[in-house]
């Protein structure tokens, strides 16, 4: 039983997911009928490798995966004629609490990532491809797997694509539950058949990556801009979004609004407009409370700090807080942030893959005072303990879970300090306690399976 | 041991080329490639590290080799010095408050989880971990909830016992089996503060030759020698250098036993002078960081019963009259051969070759013998360091000698006096007839049958130099006196050839 | 090979098939997806499953032993016939999570971590499934069921409880 997803919500202008989702839009001949492979199948006839980066770089495209790196720059690292074996790899590992884009990606237009994917490879000169997806997906799989199906039949995959003498196997590879998979050297190791532990740098990924040879690992979403960027032409592409941030962004709201799911949203449009107009305000008519905009490790801005701030990168940096994978939750007034933070915190600990020090020690750690306060035992030195902790994992661990774990905890404590204060002194939540605002469940009485079982 | 394994660096580094830059503000030379913590190392500056070793890989998982970088423009940044290239010109600090304090934060951390077993812990007095919490922390932990809890005692071998609670997740052991016994012995399995070292589940740890070098170069006590285990502090004993007799490769190892001034007085005396453990001497040229197994229990080696009394004949005899006896039946000796031992020190060779100078080539053959052959079950040879001659010295020996022949009756035929020094000959292969000399510091029941037969002392009661079979010559020293009245073999030959009269000197 | 591969013989035709498209060399890359295939149709891995596919692919037994021991969806012993993995992130916290779960520990009497004792539910909460804005919701088996209520859950349990 799958459940459909809202359709994304076009916020005023049509963007490039400007197609109606049905049950066969994500299929080869829908694609090509909306245009689609046509960008690779001029890449491949008439530019060099090089110019299709020279046009991803042109374009600025930035990486969708959370850190916003220039996609262009990270392929010209790459010779494409050096001789050397080079992979690109597709970050399907979509883990970050809060974003499901690249899921809703993969499952209703999966050859648009795919045909960018191949045009990555090409512009990298890579014979082997892979696609490193969440080992719990399930429609996302089949239909990604579907695509790279369809694209083999169809000859835009394997050897001699359309005709042009390039050749391209793409693997796509299932992952077996860690979210640290999802950070690109963790990925690569996964895909050498290993345990996923980051790897320190130097050396970069583009240098020594997969089996040690020149590897790029794009955001699922970063590769579905590259045949649009082609299609349309750098320049065309930049007068979408803002002038630093141009294109659009694939946000995931969820939390407590009243209309969560993805949407495609230009760069630069109105954060209040998007919480309250498009995705219908707050549920129960309460106040927004505060947003996570990234990814949980991102700061919390609160309702008052994301007045006037538009939905771009400059602008969420000013505003104190980063846009990172869009992974957009909305908290409402009333809720209780520390039984959040805990949540959160119980998250990186069950995630931490256990290399470095700091990590695998302090995620342990914060989780365990966490829950002493949730549970009514807090000291008030503890808000003091959660600081140090946060502050030694800041930039000083193999990968960024760490630092991630310390960010979102101290945005929490900046903003929500009383709250802790309030826990730790009377032993219970400042509000009633409840994550929810509507929990359907709520009140509902189970109804025992077996005889004898309690509730 | 292969070419491509990587030493203390994951990249390739170029002693061909050199880099200067400075370490707090001092000059120093880096070769290309190298890390920062490389080069410190070889500049003298110690940057403290618990999963960084100059022989394995890097894996920078501790963190506490942080340093700090200065900048001519902009903040200075921080990073592991394990795994940063030295660049022309760097100006890496290492001593600045900012690094103190990330030591600081690396050591709560570290001790977070760490049961406080000192009291109990077989490492202590030479444990990493006590000595950069003192160095570097000294504070209480911050922590007021429970310690995580793991297996305490998990044998992971025979000889090992790892203690999971005390493990700091340095991944030495595992990178060691991998890169350096090529057991593939040891995994790191589970997650986050729940990982743990275990052994590959159809691996025994057992049949890795090497696996006791992890107890060495585990900084804490997780790993623990259970034949070593309580049986003394650290430091109520010392380490005497001293060179393993087990094969040619001569490893030179540290060789520990309680120092003079705390012997025990009240329990059995043999305490103080039996051999507490062996463990590796480094060096480079030889075996690097590492020793096998065999030289880990040497004391089953060299503390094997010992040859205490002189005989003629099978009947007790002082020193004096046993070297007089020999010495008579050496110089009425018309063809005698002579089988000198492997285990000899080149003193002790030199000593032979000088004093029988007169006769060898003329009334005296001699020849060098292999004292021990590889036991059944032994590895005879292998890739890392073990090497098929079971003898510390047949290279020095045969610098003088020849090679005992295969057929040693052959050799021995029309012999009237066969002098045996050391061990590895039978009286099977002895001609009939010939009188029989024999020298040993270990007792056998064929020394009973010998014409004369007189106590040597073993290595461990003397000082002197093994050659190994690329022609290094490394030195041992003495670490006990004779418990015994034996005879040193060094000062003993000159009387046995009567160059020097029997009753003169007591040595 | 010399080993007997009586457990996966049958699976190393795909196996080889899936070799074709990875680069030479790769072998050691098939280790997570025959694991995957092999727990797929047993439920669990086995050791011998372990034995057989260290000496088919050739990797050394710490790299399948670690695997194991890293990743949450393997396990080594049978789970009931329906897992049901719960997200307890914080999106769905925020949506109902907690009652969700509360909710089957009720109707199934057992708590996360715990099998049904007929075998036939195995409940467990997972972390973010990128599922956050058809919360609550949870996994059975491979399948993703979203939105849920006690209604829809009442009827889903029902369903597989047959």
């Amino acid at each position: 039983m799958t459940s459909p997803y809202p359709t994304p919500e076009l916020s005023g202008r049509k963007f490039f997911m400007n197609f109606p989702v049905t049950d066969t839009s994500h299929a080869l001949d829908a694609y090509r009928a909306r245009g689609g492979y046509q960008a690779l199948a001029k890449a491949l006839r008439e530019q060099q490798p090089a110019d299709v980066t020279k046009e991803v770089s042109a374009a600025g495209l930035l990486g969708h995966g959370g850190a916003a790196f220039p996609a262009g720059r990270k392929w010209s690292v790459i010779r494409p004629d050096d001789g050397e074996p080079h992979y690109v790899c597709m970050n399907a590992d979509e883990g970050e609490p809060g974003t499901f884009k690249d899921r809703w990606l993969l499952e209703y237009v999966p050859h648009m990532p795919l045909e960018g994917l191949i045009l990555a490879s090409y512009a990298i000169g890579g014979r082997h491809a892979f696609i490193y997806i969440r080992g719990e997906f399930d429609l996302a799989y089949r239909r990604i797997q579907g695509a790279v199906d369809e694209a083999y039949a169809a000859g835009l995959l394997g050897e001699n694509i359309l005709g042009t003498g390039y050749a391209l196997d793409v693997v796509v590879y299932r992952g077996a539950g860690s979210y640290v998979c999802g950070e690109a050297s963790a990925m690569l190791a996964s895909l050498e058949g290993k345990k996923g532990w980051p790897r320190n740098r130097p050396p970069r990924l583009t240098v020594k990556g997969l089996y040690q040879k020149p590897t790029v690992v794009n955001n699922v979403e970063t590769l579905a801009n590259v045949p649009v960027i082609l299609a349309l032409g750098a320049a065309e592409f930049k007068k979408t979004g803002t002038p630093k941030s141009p294109g659009t962004q694939m946000i995931s709201i969820s939390g407590h609004v009243e209309r969560p799911g993805v949407y495609e949203v230009e760069y630069g449009y109105s954060w209040e407009r998007f919480i309250y107009d498009d995705c219908g305000g707050i549920q129960g008519g309460r106040a927004l409370k505060c947003i996570i905009p990234g990814g949980v490790s991102t700061k919390i801005l609160d309702a008052n700090e994301i007045k006037g701030v538009t939905l771009d990168h400059l602008s969420a940096v000013a505003a104190g807080s980063q846009l990172g994978s869009g992974g957009m939750i909305a908290v409402a007034e009333g809720t209780c942030m520390v039984r959040l933070a805990r949540v959160i915190q119980r998250f990186y600990h069950h995630e931490s893959c256990g290399q470095c020090t700091p990590c695998r020690e302090g995620m342990g750690w914060m989780e365990r005072v966490l829950d002493r306060i949730v549970r009514g035992d807090g000291r008030p030195d503890d808000i003091d303990r959660l600081y140090h902790i946060s502050n030694a994992n800041d930039g000083t661990t193999i990968c960024s879970l760490g630092d991630s774990a310390g960010y979102a905890c101290t945005a929490i404590l900046d903003h929500y300090r009383d709250e802790f204060e309030y826990y730790i002194k009377n032993g219970r939540s400042m509000h009633d306690g409840r994550l929810a605002v509507f929990d359907p469940f709520d009140g509902a009485v189970p109804t025992p399976l077996y005889a004898g079982a309690g509730a | 041991m292969s070419a491509d394994r990587k030493r203390g660096n994951n990249e390739p580094v170029d002693t061909g080329k050199t880099l200067d830059f400075f370490i707090n503000g001092v000059p120093c030379t880096a070769y290309k490639g190298e890390s920062v913590i490389q080069a410190a190392r070889r500049a003298g500056v110690d940057i403290p590290h618990f999963c960084w070793h100059h022989d394995l890989s890097v894996p920078g998982n501790c963190r506490i080799c942080m340093v700090e970088v200065e900048q001519d423009s902009g903040d200075p940044w921080f990073d592991i010095g394990c795994n940063m290239p030295v660049t022309a010109g760097m100006r890496v600090l290492t001593e600045t408050d900012t690094v103190k304090k990330l030591r600081r934060e690396t050591m709560q951390f570290i001790t977070l989880n760490h049961p406080v077993d000192c009291g109990i812990c077989n490492k202590a007095g030479e444990c990493i971990l006590q000595d950069y919490h003192y160095e570097h922390n000294g504070r209480a932990s911050m922590s007021i909830d429970r310690k995580n809890h793991a297996t305490k005692f998990f044998p992971l071998s025979d000889r090992i016992m790892l203690d999971n609670e005390r493990c700091i997740m340095c991944t030495r052991c595992v990178r060691f089996t991998h890169e350096v016994s090529q057991s593939h012995a040891l995994a790191a399995v589970h997650r986050g503060d729940h990982a743990l070292i275990r052994p590959a589940e159809d691996a025994n740890f057992n049949e890795d030759a090497y696996s006791d070098n992890v107890i060495d170069i585990c900084p804490v006590g997780a790993l623990l020698s259970r034949d070593n285990m309580d049986n003394a502090r650290v430091w109520y004993t010392k380490a005497t250098p001293s060179v393993c007799p087990g094969c040619e490769r001569g490893c030179t190892i540290n060789i520990w036993h309680r120092k003079p001034e705390w012997a025990l007085k009240a329990l059995d005396p043999q305490l103080n002078t039996r051999i507490e453990r062996v463990t590796p001497l480094e060096n480079e040229t030889v075996n690097g960081p590492w020793i096998c197994n065999k030289a880990r229990d040497l004391a089953t080696l060299l503390e094997r019963p010992r040859a205490t009394q002189a005989m003629v004949r099978g009947t007790a005899a002082s020193l004096t009259e046993a070297t007089a006896a020999a010495a008579a039946l050496l110089a009425g000796a018309r063809t005698a051969v002579a089988l000198v031992s492997s285990w000899g020190s080149n003193e002790e060779l030199a000593a032979f070759r000088d004093a029988f100078a007169g006769r060898l080539g003329a009334t005296l053959t001699a020849y060098a013998k292999p004292d021990h052959l590889p036991q059944p079950g032994e590895i005879v040879e292998d890739a890392v360091l073990i090497k098929a001659d079971k003898n510390p010295n047949l290279r020095g020996a045969t610098a003088h000698f020849h090679l005992l022949p295969a057929d040693v009756s052959a050799a021995l035929a029309g012999a009237d006096v066969v002098l045996v020094w050391g061990e590895g000959v039978d009286d099977g292969v002895l001609p009939m007839g010939a009188k029989v000399i024999r020298l040993d510091g270990f007792a056998h029941e064929h020394h009973a049958r010998a014409d004369v037969f007189i106590p040597l002392s073993i290595q461990t009661e003397r000082s002197g130099h093994y050659t190994n079979f690329e022609g290094t010559v490394s030195p041992f020293v003495a670490c006990f006196e004779p418990k015994a009245p034996v005879a040193h073999a060094e000062a003993l030959f000159a009387r046995l050839a009567g160059v020097v009269a029997v009753a003169e000197a007591r040595t | 090979m010399t080993q007997q591969m009586k457990n996966i013989q049958h699976l190393l035709p795909e196996f080889e098939r899936w070799k074709e498209r990875y680069p030479a060399g790769f072998e050691g890359s098939l280790t997570i997806p025959c694991l995957r295939r092999i727990q797929e149709e047993r439920g669990y891995i086995a050791d011998s499953d372990i034995d057989e596919l260290v000496a088919y692919l050739g990797v050394p037994r710490t790299q399948v032993d670690e695997v194991l021991g890293f990743y949450t969806m393997f396990t080594r012993t049978p789970l009931g016939t329906h897992h049901l993995q719960v997200c307890h992130n914080a999106s769905c916290s925020l949506r109902g999570a907690e009652g969700l779960i509360r909710y089957l520990c009720g109707t199934l009497g057992i708590q996360p971590g715990e099998t049904t004792p007929d075998g036939r539910f195995t409940l467990s909460t997972a972390e973010c499934l990128a599922s956050c804005g058809t919360a609550p919701m949870m996994m059975v088996n491979e399948a993703y069921h979203e939105n849920l209520t006690p209604a829809s859950v009442d009827a889903l349990l029902e369903e597989l409880a047959k």
